[in-house]
């Protein structure tokens, strides 16, 4: 039985991991894409029809490039912050409830690798393991932008960290659990956001900061910091490092989805094709927001997460608290 | 000394000065270009250098180059007003000036673009016609596009009051002056190539280099002239590894702005197509360091065989003094023999004695000359021997000398002088007779100096010459009496032993009468002075290193640089002579009838690819720099076509030739094998072997520009033996071997681009002595040296020259290397021309 | 004095609502700013890319864009290039290289001429310094080689027959010198002084 029941979690590692890849490089490919027509370009449109293999090709040439390590890094962190980076983002994946549980032959199978009560908490431990990565492998580099650009992403994290644990308070506390599942079901009549619109804005903005994507990508910043904090990685472990980033949108969509999209939750669809869609959503809005906007300069951001965001997500707080005790009686 | 205001600032001049030199002493470059300083007073032409007088005696907008500074004036050469008027001077320059930069040689760095572009007129505001000139082929060495003048009239100044010469003026009136000659032809003049740097346009422009590169694609350096022992300075012009172009740098002492043409157009030797590039050792091509081993092998054998002594080194005056220092540092150190590289030796003694007796005191330049009031040339033929010298003559008489010129030899001139055609055995006396005339009966302090003149008296004993030409002696006589700067220009080249003691005695003795007297020898070999320093008593002449060869004593023989076809009038003898030895070794660059026989033959570079120094007729060092690095003329590897694609990384091609004076050194370094060390710096070893260059040990190259005599010297030397003319009683004419302007110099000889302006060689000879032997001008003759030696040639007769002498020239292309002696007599007859059968020249040329 | 405080109470407060409402406006403003600039990102989205799909359609290039250079010829199809040098002398980088040498008529031409276009910039500055129309830049740019001597031009392949930009244009007949035509037959010009007679 418990051979079983290991057959099936495996299985069910196996397909999510297959499908958040696959997502991922896609993603890449879709940036690509929807970025060059934001610009009224084509994007990339030569390996295959219409550019459909061109993640494939882009994993081959990045498998064959060689792997440089500068002669002065500290070469075992160096070789091991891309998987950090990489894995903190596929762990959160654990804890996502991808559906209803599925019923085969009498037996039932959760659609959910591990459903944790204190999911919650678990997801924020894990979202703030990634800056490790990143502050590691600048530091390890030995280089004067990746150590500026670790520098820039660790304060960034522990700016927006803030914000985007308390942005999701009111929701815990509208769901009364801090287990994902039951946040799902809690919104099987409305999805939250309807609810909650500041939290969830609160929420993808931090989320944004979070994932280094513009415009809070100053740990990167190509133009001043060459890349940043993997300015002297290349090969694999640079794509390790650039995986993890589009791994990491779509657990913020996923995230998203299940804190105020109404997870699986919709008609006509199986839970997790919905889930899927609605995770989707935001991945897009950050490639549309990467052709939209410009980056933030340092001290705007820094006043922006601690003068602004954080005030109103206290606030949010304040007033969902105070609403629910009213309600509740 | 007027002090006056440029621009602001003060400056105080001479009296005299223009203001346009003014300005260019303070560093303001007035743009001119008819006012040129080496052209003598300005004449205004071309209203280029107007500028503003705000203050002083003369005001408002005057040409600078007209008006001499006076105190207090105040000029402005920006004032708008100045600047406006020298645009419109350009723009009407420019409505008849053709559109032919493109295509015009001047262009790059012709003086009228430059002012065209400062004074910023780009467009074509007149509608009108351009004013158009037919050209003139004016020779081989000159373009002429008459629409591209401007007139400022420098040329004719130049050809006409500078040079003497009249085949080259101005013509017609108002807009249509027209510089050129009356009727077509090439110039006259051997000064022509300097019309090519004066006129400020491309009117004249050079035609060996025609189309050939623009200025500033040019390599250019600092180098000598060394076709006559003048040394006038130069700048040779490389292009893609052929030097294409020379021209003149200026040189305060020596040749001021201006060079002959046979400085000028005597360069191409370096480019001959047939120049030795590659080593050879028994007529196998070799690398350099290979065939030094097997000459220093070779010269070991025979060094163990037959002991030092049997080994020989000739110093070339044809070297550098490095060169030079090298090889008899070299053969002083293994104990060799040298050998005097001046194959004549009544030449090489009269070098000798000239090198003995000039003086710091007495010895002066060729610009110094110009400032002389009365000059006697002594033995020499300005034109032939020193060209440059005539124009130091020509402005000396301009203001106001007297110049007698004492020659056996037809002389031409471009100016009034006084011919005394004697024979160099009668220059003694005829000397006697003019200081007779002049101081007789006045009583002279200096024992010595009554002592020279007394010794002077007794030689007269040849009356012949002199006693033709009596008033023409009195009339030097008064002259030179009169004279407070006289000068005397000796030749070494045909005079008569002691003529050299004779010039030096005169000036002596005239110094002693208060009189600053000075003294210039000729003598045609760039080094000759350099050489004859390096020789020591023991150097033998080439004849005797002959005698030692033929007897075997000598086994080896080391020449650098020197050509003995060329110059020995032997060449059976010779060639006999050399065959006998075991080793010929030859270093030098060009493909000399020497470099065929050579056993071992080391290319050398020519002085536009080395540096060094040589020294000139009147002991001054000067300095060459290296112009290019050497190698094939890139139009001679691909047949004119373009240059290859892909470059050797081993060198260039055809860079084989190093200096002599390194391969000398490295060949002393091979020979000295271990534990001897061989100094291979020559001017250290110069220093420290040569007397003269003791006072420069401190130096750690040769001086520049610094003339090395000894001071002053007061001795008599009181040459008393009577000269004569030979033995007078042999049958014939004496003959007498001279140089030419063009054609019987060495390397001249080799360059193709000199080759139009050489004339058919002809000997000389009066028509009093021609007229018994029915010999009519330009009739061809046959001279008989005894035995089989005959040379055929045409005869020119002339009654200006000296009687009983016929002067040959050694001219490259007359076989005079028959006769086996550097003088003697010779008969002359004429040579019956059969018809049909070829003349003796056509023959020559075939 | 309760006045004063009053009255500086009240400056304090209008201050503050000051402030409120400017950073009420200021808010008011980021929003439409943001909301105008996903709007515009957005309106991209659905217009048509105005990337050129390049191999496959090749865009005609105005005549005066700069690409490989040619040699050209007169209208008579002579070589108009004089080897004048000046388009190797102003060339910034040094690429062209020539030997200019005299035709049997008198004509200036280049002997041999080279440019290396691996080292070309086409910044256009000899075609600009060109007396005669010769050089002239194209705008074919399609010339990349693997080996770079490939890319090193001679004469042969540099002479087009035709006159590029301008067909008409023969220095020949303007500037004098008498290879086209005799002294004063050339555009421009009056008949040659004669300089033997006084007559005017
Ligand atoms: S003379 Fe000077 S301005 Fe006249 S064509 Fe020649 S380069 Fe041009
Ligand atoms: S030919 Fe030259 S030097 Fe003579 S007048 Fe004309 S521009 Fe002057
Ligand atoms: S285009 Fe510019 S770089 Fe190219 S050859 Fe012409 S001048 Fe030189
Ligand atoms: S500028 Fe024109 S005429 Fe002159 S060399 Fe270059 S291509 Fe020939
Ligand atoms: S330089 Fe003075 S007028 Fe010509």
């Amino acid at each position: 039985m418990w051979l079983f029941g290991l057959l099936v979690l495996l299985i069910k590692i196996a397909a999510i991991l297959a499908v958040v890849f696959g997502t991922a490089a896609y993603l890449i490919l879709l940036e690509r894409k929807l970025l060059g027509r934001l610009q009224i370009r084509l994007g990339p449109n030569r390996v295959g029809f219409g550019g459909i293999l061109q993640p494939i090709a882009d994993g081959m040439k990045v498998l064959l490039k060689e792997d440089l390590i500068p002669a002065d890094a500290d070469r075992t962190i160096f070789k091991f912050a891309p998987a950090v980076v990489a894995s903190g983002a596929l762990l959160i994946l654990a804890v996502i409830p991808l559906g209803r549980p599925l019923t085969v032959r009498g037996y039932e199978i959760p659609l959910i690798i591990t459903d944790l009560n204190v999911g919650l908490l678990y997801v924020f431990a894990l979202s703030s393991m990634s800056v490790y990565g990143m502050a590691l492998g600048a530091w390890a580099s030995n280089s004067k932008y990746s150590l500026i650009g670790g520098i820039r992403g660790a304060a960034q994290m522990i700016s927006y960290e803030l914000s985007l644990g308390l942005s999701l308070v009111p929701v815990a506390l509208m769901a009364g659990s801090l287990n994902l599942t039951e946040i799902v079901e809690a919104q099987a009549n409305y999805p939250f956001i309807l609810a909650q619109p500041v939290a969830f804005l609160i929420f993808l903005i931090s989320a944004m900061a979070e994932a280094k994507r513009l415009p809070f990508d100053l740990p990167e910043a190509e133009n001043e910091l060459i890349g940043g904090f993997h300015t002297e990685y290349s090969g694999m472990r640079f794509a390790l490092f650039f995986v993890g980033e589009y791994v990491n949108m779509v657990v913020i969509g996923a995230l998203v989805a299940v804190f105020f999209l109404g997870g699986w939750h919709g008609p006509w669809l199986p839970g997790p094709v919905w889930l899927f869609l609605k995770a989707m959503i935001v991945p897009v809005f950050m490639i549309w927001t990467r052709a939209t906007l410009p980056r933030l300069r340092y001290d705007q951001l820094m006043q922006f997460g601690w003068k602004i965001l954080l005030p109103v997500a206290l606030l949010n707080i304040l007033i969902t608290g105070g609403i629910l005790v009213w309600i509740n009686g | 000394m007027p002090l006056l205001t440029i621009d602001n600032m003060d400056i105080e001049v001479p009296r005299g000065t223009k203001v346009i030199d003014a300005a260019e002493q303070l560093g303001i470059m007035i743009p001119r270009f008819c006012y040129h300083k080496a052209l003598g007073p300005a004449v205004g032409a071309c209203r280029l250098c107007a500028v503003k007088f705000m203050e002083g005696p003369v005001k408002g907008i005057q040409m600078s180059c007209m008006v001499e500074a006076a105190d207090g004036m105040k000029v402005s050469t920006t004032d708008p007003e100045a600047v406006d008027f020298r645009r419109h001077v350009i723009e009407w320059l420019m409505m008849n000036h053709p559109h032919d930069c493109p295509v015009c040689d001047e262009g790059g760095h012709c003086l009228l673009q430059d002012e065209t572009v400062s004074s910023a007129h780009s467009l074509r505001r007149f509608p009108g016609l351009k004013r158009t000139y037919r050209n003139q082929d004016i020779g081989p060495f000159l373009r002429h596009e008459m629409n591209r003048c401007i007139h400022c009239y420098r040329c004719v100044r130049y050809y006409q009051e500078i040079t003497g010469y009249r085949d080259l003026g101005a013509m017609q009136l108002a807009s249509r002056v027209y510089f050129g000659r009356f009727e077509e032809g090439p110039l006259e003049s051997p000064f022509s190539g300097n019309l090519i740097e004066l006129c400020p346009t491309g009117v004249f422009t050079d035609k060996p280099s025609r189309f050939r590169a623009r200025r500033w694609d040019l390599q250019r350096a600092e180098t000598l002239c060394i076709h006559c022992s003048m040394g006038c300075n130069i700048i040779a012009n490389v292009r893609y590894r052929e030097v294409i172009r020379i021209e003149p740098r200026y040189n305060s002492e020596i040749n001021g702005y201006f060079i002959c043409d046979r400085g000028r157009y005597g360069f191409s030797y370096v480019n001959h197509e047939s120049r030795p590039r590659m080593a050879q050792v028994d007529g196998q091509n070799l690398t350099t360091a290979e065939a030094l081993r097997k000459t220093a092998a070779r010269i070991s054998d025979v060094a163990q065989g037959e002991g030092p002594s049997a080994i020989a080194a000739l110093l070339s005056p044809r070297s550098s003094l490095e060169t030079l220092a090298s090889l008899s540092h070299l053969a002083k150190s293994r104990k060799w023999k040298t050998v005097s590289g001046i194959f004549d030796p009544g030449r090489r003694s009269r070098i000798r004695s000239a090198v003995q007796h000039l003086h710091s005191d007495t010895a002066i330049s060729m610009q110094d000359l110009k400032n002389r009031d009365f000059i006697l040339v002594l033995g020499a033929d300005p034109l032939n021997d020193a060209p440059m010298l005539v124009l130091a003559l020509r402005q000396a008489w301009r203001s106001g000398a007297k110049i007698a010129v004492m020659d056996p030899r037809p002389i031409f001139l471009t100016f009034d002088f006084d011919h005394l055609p004697a024979t160099p055995g009668e220059m003694r006396a005829c000397m006697g007779a003019i200081l007779d005339s002049a101081f007789e009966g006045e009583k002279v302090a200096d024992e010595k100096g009554a002592a020279f003149l007394d010794s002077l008296e007794s030689s007269s004993g040849n009356e012949g010459a002199h006693a033709e030409m009596p008033h023409r002696i009195d009339a030097i006589a008064e002259a030179l009496k009169k004279s407070q700067r006289p000068a005397i220009v000796c030749g070494t080249d045909m005079a008569a032993e002691g003529t050299g003691t004779l010039a030096a005695d005169t000036v002596r003795f005239l110094r002693s009468r208060n009189q600053e007297a000075a003294l210039l020898y000729l003598m045609n070999y760039p080094n000759a002075f350099g050489q004859t320093l390096l020789e020591d008593s023991d150097t033998l002449t080439f004849e005797a290193c002959l005698e030692e060869i033929e007897e075997g004593r000598i086994k080896a023989l080391l020449i650098a640089e020197a050509d003995p076809f060329f110059h020995y009038p032997d060449r059976p003898r010779l060639e006999k002579a050399l065959e006998k030895l075991d080793l010929l070794a030859l270093f030098d660059y060009l493909p000399s009838g020497t470099a065929e026989k050579a056993d071992h033959f080391l290319p050398t570079s020519t002085l536009f690819e080395s540096s060094g120094s040589y020294v000139n007729h009147e002991g001054r060092i000067q300095r060459f720099h290296p112009v290019y690095e050497g190698g094939t003329p890139m139009l001679q590897i691909n047949d004119g076509d373009h240059p290859p694609r892909v470059y050797d990384t081993d060198g260039v091609p055809g860079g084989d030739p190093r200096p002599a004076d390194r391969l000398i050194a490295e060949l002393g370094q091979v020979l000295s094998g271990d534990g001897e060390v061989f100094s291979d710096d020559p001017w250290k070893n110069l220093t420290a072997d040569i007397a003269p260059f003791f006072k420069y040990r401190h130096l750690d190259a040769p001086p520049e520009n610094v003339r090395i005599l000894p001071d002053e010297s007061s001795v008599f030397e009181g040459n008393r033996e009577p000269q004569s003319d030979g033995d007078a009683e042999a049958e014939g004419l004496q003959i007498i071997y001279t140089e030419w302007i063009f054609g019987t110099e060495e390397l001249a000889a080799f360059s193709k681009t000199l080759r139009p302006a050489e004339k058919e060689p002809f000997v000389c000879l009066h028509s009093d002595d021609a007229a018994p032997l029915g010999i009519g001008q330009n009739d061809p003759v046959r001279i008989d040296f005894g035995g089989d030696c005959v040379l055929e040639s045409r005869a020119k007769l002339f009654d200006r020259m000296a009687r009983g002498v016929l002067v040959i020239p050694r001219h490259y292309r007359l076989d005079w290397k028959i006769s086996g002696r550097f003088g003697g007599r010779a008969r002359i007859e004429r040579l019956r021309e059969t018809p049909g059968s070829p003349s003796p020249l056509e023959r020559e040329e075939q | 004095m309760a006045d004063d405080k009053s009255v500086e109470a009240k400056v304090k407060t209008e201050e503050e609502k000051g402030r409120l409402r400017s950073g009420l406006k200021e808010g008011i403003e980021a929003v439409k700013g943001l909301y105008d600039s996903y709007a515009v990102t957005a309106k991209h989205l659905f217009r048509k890319p105005i990337t050129e799909q390049y191999p496959e359609d090749k865009r005609k290039l105005p005549a005066r864009s700069r690409a490989r250079i040619i040699l050209t010829r007169d209208p008579e199809g002579q070589e108009r290039c004089v080897a004048c040098y000046l388009c190797s002398g102003v060339c910034p980088v040094s690429c062209i290289s020539m030997q200019s040498a005299e035709r049997e008529d008198g004509r200036r031409y280049a002997q041999w001429f080279r440019i290396n276009f691996s080292r070309c910039i086409f910044c256009g500055l000899c075609e600009e310094a060109c007396p005669t129309l010769a050089i002239q830049l194209t705008s074919d740019f399609e010339i990349c080689r693997r080996d770079l001597l490939e890319l090193v031009y001679e004469k042969e392949d540099l002479l087009t027959d035709h006159g590029g930009k301008n067909e008409t244009y023969d220095f020949y007949r303007h500037a004098g010198v008498s290879v086209k035509g005799d002294k004063g037959e050339h555009i421009g010009e009056r008949p040659p002084v004669n300089v033997k007679t006084n007559l005017p």
